[in-house]
């Protein structure tokens, strides 16, 4: 008679533990770093811990500046998620998204980056609007450029 | 009715003299009357000229003014830009729009439209126009000495994602918005980059996000000011000097709602505004060398919530009435100057009769504490434990920070009486 209860309780503790993404509630939920309402649902961003703990943000700058002071090391986080310019309100993976910096396009943060999910869109707005298009791992040497 | 002969032709030698005053202008119509669309008499005017709109509904879809002109529109005119496309894209310096109404401007994820767009432009003036159901009512950008005064700005938001900021300033100077009626937006007025601007007596209710929001913005002022209803009355955020005097912040009322948000400013005065019925009257995160004098706060739920990253401040002269909690913080130190506030929660005495206490008063109460450690513990606020735990608290501090003192309270209330204690 124990055993059921035992896989039972195993199954829910294995449920209950894994980490995953929440929608972000636009015009409530504040940004974890600058405390900012998000409002825009293209620039909004995501991070969850190996623990499940969800921190969000308004943009990408305070993603990486609260990055700096994570309180685990970048390597416990299960998810790093951004909306896109290119599908506004959907969550992407932050790692898999080009990120196109262009003066005539400012982003909340006031370092014009703006995340793309397809890498042609962006080709094709850097076009429009010039600007120089970075990759996830290049965002942290521009944010602590001097 | 002898007089009405010499009424009229003083009345025309004005007329004349107005006209001499700028001897090249020349007044071209627009209108369904004169069966000339508004790009067309724009086309045909000359820089100078100035183009009189008569009343009708006009959808010409983007209009461009990349030449000095004055537009006036004759009984409100309504320009529609049929939720496809922006209204005013004005390139040019010393452009005057005046009298008209914009409306169901487009929304797109890539471009900000907006009923206005001013970009680049010097000596722009804005004046008395409605804006209704605009995605971004006015947007600003790298403009220089513009004014915007006396709009209306009403957006009907249907979530929050489809409105943009009622006045939009981005990498600007020396720009006067004055007397402006913002509601409905995602920030009632916006500052970006922006220096040297003036932000007066404007009315900025019931916007989703802020009032009036700086972002990276120095040396601006906004002066006798009411914000009521926002997400949160106004943000300061990563700004320098910064000069905030005689606004009402009121009614921002909601479970992270703010009268006055800092966040990582410096060197700005706060004097002579009036909290009342917020929240938080001022949430203060990272703010260094503040000013904050002759300020009313009442009925507030905190007035004053400063965090510990706070240096340096000087609260002073502040009245303190009928708020739940005066003053709280997340730190076990205190690095602020509080002097001479009027406290109604103090309890001392002034023998020496100087007008101010003689006992010291400690404005952040254990409880206020205990609260935002655990927000749910809001259910014994009144209690005869919260009470004890108060008073134990008061008489031998252990948790809230020792020298957070005012040493010497207002014994009455403190009235601003012009720039004295500068």
């Amino acid at each position: 008679m124990i055993r059921p209860v035992y896989y039972y309780s195993l199954l829910l503790i294995t449920i209950a533990c894994k980490p995953s993404p929440e929608p972000i509630r636009y015009g409530s939920d504040k940004c974890d770093y600058c405390t900012m309402t998000i409002m825009d649902n293209r620039f909004g961003g995501e991070a969850v811990t190996d623990k499940g703990k969800v921190y969000k943000f308004d943009a990408m700058e305070c993603m990486i500046m609260f990055s700096d002071s994570w309180p685990d090391s970048m390597d416990n986080i299960a998810y790093l998620l951004t909306n896109s310019i290119d599908k506004p309100g959907q969550l992407t993976d932050a790692r898999n998204c080009v990120y196109l910096r262009s003066p005539n396009m400012p982003s909340p943060m006031g370092m014009n980056i703006n995340p793309f999910a397809d890498s042609l869109i962006a080709l094709d707005q850097q076009a429009r609007n010039t600007g120089e298009i970075l990759k996830f791992g290049e965002l942290k040497g521009l944010i602590y450029a001097p | 009715m002898k007089r009405l002969p010499v009424f009229c032709s003083i009345l025309t030698t004005l007329i004349i003299l107005g006209r001499t005053e700028n001897p090249y202008a020349e007044i071209i119509e627009g209108g369904p009357g004169i069966n000339r669309s508004i790009r067309e008499a724009i086309r045909i005017a000359a820089p100078g000229d100035t183009v009189r709109v008569g009343k009708g509904v006009y959808s010409e879809g983007n209009i461009q003014i990349q030449k000095k002109i004055h537009l006036v529109g004759i009984d409100m005119p309504v320009l529609d830009g049929n939720g496809r496309s922006e209204i005013f894209t004005i390139t040019a310096d010393s452009v005057t729009i005046e009298g008209f109404v914009f409306t169901n401007t487009g929304f797109s994820y890539i471009v900000d439209m907006a009923g206005i767009r001013i970009e680049q432009g010097k000596y722009c003036r804005i004046r008395n126009c409605r804006f209704n159901d605009t995605y971004f009512g006015i947007y600003l950008k790298s403009a220089r000495h513009c004014t915007v005064e006396g709009n209306i700005i009403r957006g009907k938001p249907q979530n929050e994602v489809n409105s943009g900021n009622g006045i939009h300033m981005y990498d600007c100077d020396d720009i006067l918005v004055k007397d402006n009626e913002v509601t409905g937006h995602r920030d009632g007025i916006y500052l970006e980059f922006t220096k040297n601007s003036t932000i007066s007596g404007n009315n900025s209710y019931q916007n989703l996000r802020y009032g009036l929001h700086f972002m990276f913005s120095d040396h601006d002022e906004y002066i006798g000011n009411t914000f009521r209803r926002n997400g949160t009355g106004v943000a300061v955020m990563f700004s320098k000097n910064i000069i905030m005097k005689g606004n009402n912040f009121a009614d921002n009322w909601g479970p992270a709602a703010y009268g006055l948000l800092f966040k990582e400013i410096s060197d700005g005065e706060l004097i002579d505004n009036k909290f009342h019925r917020n929240t938080v009257g001022i949430l203060a995160d990272g703010a260094l060398r503040i000013r904050i004098r002759y300020n009313n706060f009442s009925e507030n739920g905190w007035a004053m919530n400063i965090f510990g990253n706070s240096m340096n401040n000087e609260i002073s002269n502040n009245n303190f009435i009928g708020n739940t909690f005066d003053l709280t913080t997340n730190s076990g130190r205190n690095n602020n100057l509080f002097l001479h506030n009027y406290w109604d929660q103090y309890t001392g005495y002034d023998l020496d009769r100087d007008g101010f206490g003689d006992v010291p008063h400690r404005p952040v109460k254990l409880f206020s504490y205990v609260l935002g450690k655990v927000s749910a513990s809001i259910i014994l606020l009144r209690s005869f434990f919260a009470g004890v735990i108060d008073f134990a608290e008061k008489v031998s501090p252990m948790i809230t920070p020792v020298d957070l003192t005012d040493q010497s309270p207002g014994i009455q209330k403190n009235y601003y009486a012009g720039n004295q204690g500068s």
